[in-house]
């Protein structure tokens, strides 16, 4: 299987945020479980037109979540993560880690363990960290509120959308 | 109660387990709220047991949320602020009995509510339009603010309902439009449901009401006190309760009476863990039906994808309400019915997570771009349907789970009754019907939401009004009729869920049982 230029880019991307990590210290991940679970973050929620995982800095929101609020999490990630890893060697023999897999590889390694409660726990923090408060180390520069298209200000007037728009319009002709 | 009690002259303590937050505690993070218990409890702390039916093991599963801090759910809830109908206190009179199920008249009727509903709605600051639905029972007043702004959900779902040959009206919510009496009008910004309000525009108890009771000098808020045991004398009559403070302490506090507002769970786990030698049953269970008719939150969410931008995260969530439906119509074959709004009630994450369709990838480039396309384009329409009373649906004490305080947690019981889910089906038909007319381009369910319900927010019925002592817990004025100085003010005392949003009918009663207690007490009878 080649890896196309994009793929490569992606998977480079993804890297630099570990080497970042060196100069930043992880509060609960080692940096090379840390690129793994990136790897797969950036599966769900890929960099690709717009920002994703990797440029929202999803994998600190993990991180914090596991060394705080959510350590009780920590047994289901060891877990799942040596039966993700086991399964990787399975079904690419030769190959050492999730990260180093091409794009469809890393793909098809997921949707054969996205059933498992680690994948829909990892997509759940994934998402939590693309989409939550920057407060917490993901979302950098609010990349998931402007996927969504929200502005995130403190007040609105009406109109707020298009049909209460035109309504108020046709409403005061 | 509260504020009715202290300005009446009496003096009160208020002992809540959670905190006591004001507006600058709240904010707009959905992690904490929504992922991080923020202001719910916290089923690590406090777990629960859930079973469907009595012969089956209870598991360890969150089945229950509610408000914890001084001002419980009315902080945090959604605002609808619907009265119940005249034929919500009649229903067993006029459809007879439900095979399965336990329906009963209420021993009051709307009449007697309805001066409670207009001083709630006065106190409190709700904002609708009096009279604009047409299945309501006759009002004194009108609201004392006029309606929300529409949104766009609202705008779509007027015009489908209208074109549907049905009566959608101006969602009533506890929300300010304008100012009122020193609080501010809402500032649109979004985070309502669930949410406190950092303006103070969301009329909960905690803005409205307690800073009212606190002027007074005589109503004392004691946060972070969770009372475990409420104590009998000799004379069968409560000296006081027992509570843990913030550091874990047990303190006795005397009470001449006690009313007890912990919601629909809460409530009769505190009764069951009461026992004593006059009640060993727990408190004012002397028939055995506290804990007993538990009623869930039921109906589900449809939702819809249209064309343009609805910018539905702005603004409170519901904007238009129909009550088309609401009635039990025995045409349909089976008991009950429900009230429509329209709404958006998902915020980024949780939307992310579990509002996409299903039958779409939900991780990977495709998933990420219809998220990124849907967010602003979507509403829903979500039902509040009917929930049968049925005496095996209940809350008990866990037999071995205990909580962080090492009190026996609740043990929830609960599965719907088939009429409850021909309901949901029926209702889910209208909403797909009502979304369809209004032009969306994709219409779909929340699965969850139409499968058997495990888990409610609404929590009702659990310790029953009643004329009749042997099968009620507490009397026509929510005073338990085992213990005279007793009083139950939440979900727990609703003989019928009506068609769910309870708040309006919760502090109904509470204004009308603290008109009670006024006169009781100056006679003498407390």
């Amino acid at each position: 299987m080649s890896i196309t230029r994009r793929e490569w880019m992606l998977a480079a991307a993804c890297w630099s945020e570990v080497l970042r990590a060196q100069t930043r210290q992880f509060a609960f991940f080692d940096p090379a479980t840390a690129s793994e679970i990136e790897a797969i973050a950036c599966q769900i929620i890929p960099d690709d037109d717009t920002p994703g995982a990797r440029q929202a800095g999803v994998i600190w929101f993990i991180d914090g979540a596991l060394a705080g609020y959510d350590s009780d999490k920590r047994e289901l990630y060891k877990l799942g993560f040596a039966e993700t890893q086991a399964k990787r060697a399975q079904m690419f023999p030769g190959s050492t880690r999730i990260a180093g897999l091409a794009s469809g590889q890393q793909i098809a390694l997921l949707k054969a363990i996205e059933k498992t409660e680690f994948f829909q726990q990892v997509r759940r923090h994934a998402v939590l960290g693309f989409l939550g408060h920057p407060q917490y180390g993901g979302n950098r520069g609010m990349a998931g509120w402007k996927l969504i298209g929200i502005e995130h200000q403190m007040q609105y007037q009406p109109p707020f959308g298009y049909y209460d728009a035109a309504a108020s319009e046709s409403g005061s002709k | 109660m509260a504020k009715e009690l202290s300005t009446a002259g009496f003096r009160v303590v208020v002992l809540e387990q959670g905190p006591w937050r004001h507006e600058k505690d709240f904010t707009h993070d959905e992690i904490s709220v929504m992922y991080r218990c923020g202001l719910t409890n916290d089923f690590r702390k406090q777990p629960n047991t859930f079973r469907k039916t009595p012969a089956e093991a209870a598991k360890l599963q969150p089945a229950v949320e509610y408000g914890r801090m001084v001002g419980g759910g009315s902080v945090h809830f959604t605002s609808n602020y619907w009265r119940f109908h005249p034929e919500d206190f009649r229903e067993r009179s006029a459809l007879g009995a439900v095979p399965g199920a336990d329906l009963r008249d209420w021993p009051i009727a709307y009449d007697d509510l309805e001066p409670y509903y207009t001083k709630a709605e006065w106190d409190l600051g709700i904002s609708g339009r009096g009279g604009s639905n047409p299945f309501d029972g006759p009002r004194t007043k009108p609201y004392p603010l006029p309606p929300m702004p529409v949104k766009s959900s609202g705008v779509l779902f007027d015009r489908a309902a209208k074109k549907l040959g049905l009566n959608p009206f101006p969602a009533p919510v506890a929300v300010l439009s304008r100012p009122y009496r020193g609080r501010p009008a809402c500032v649109h910004c979004g985070f309502c449901e669930s949410f406190g309000c950092e303006v103070g525009a969301k009329s909960s108890t905690l803005a409205a009401l307690i800073p009212e009771a606190v002027k007074t000098g005589r109503c004392e808020i004691r946060p972070n006190s969770y009372v475990r045991k409420i104590e009998i004398g000799a004379d069968r009559r409560i000296r006081g309760v027992i509570y843990f403070d913030a550091a874990g302490r047990e303190v006795f506090q005397r009470a001449k009476a006690v009313v007890l507002s912990a919601n629909g769970a809460e409530t009769p786990r505190l009764l069951l863990m009461s026992k004593s030698n006059a009640f060993p049953q727990g408190l004012a269970n002397s028939n055995g039906n506290v804990g007993k008719y538990l009623m869930f939150d039921n109906g589900a969410l449809a939702l819809g994808l249209f064309d343009h931008p609805l910018n539905e995260y702005k603004s409170i969530v519901v904007t238009r309400v129909l009550h088309d439906y609401y009635r039990s119509d025995p045409k349909r074959g089976f008991y009950g019915g429900g009230g429509l709004d329209s709404r958006f009630d998902y915020y980024p994450a949780g939307f992310a997570l579990d509002g996409m369709p299903r039958d779409m990838p939900q991780w990977g480039s495709d998933w990420k771009r219809a998220v990124g396309q849907y967010y602003t384009h979507m509403m829903g329409v979500l039902a509040h349907s009917s929930c049968l009373a049925v005496e095996q649906n209940s809350i008990s004490l866990d037999d071995t789970v205990k909580d962080a305080w090492g009190l026996p947690a609740l043990r929830v019981t609960f599965q719907n009754h088939p009429d409850d889910m021909k309901t949901i089906q029926f209702l889910a038909e209208r909403q797909k019907e009502i979304l369809e007319t209004a032009g969306a381009r994709k219409v779909w369910f929340d699965p969850v939401s139409l499968e058997e319900a495990t888990y409610s927010r609404h929590l009702m019925g659990t310790c029953r009004m009643g004329d009749d002592p042997r099968s009620s817990v507490v009397d026509r004025w929510n005073r338990a009729h085992d213990v005279p100085n007793l009083f139950v003010l939440d979900g727990s005392s609703l003989v019928t869920c009506g068609r769910q949003q309870p708040t309006a009918t919760i502090q109904a009663l509470a204004y009308r049982a603290a008109d009670h207690i006024r006169q009781a007490a100056s006679r003498g009878e407390i």
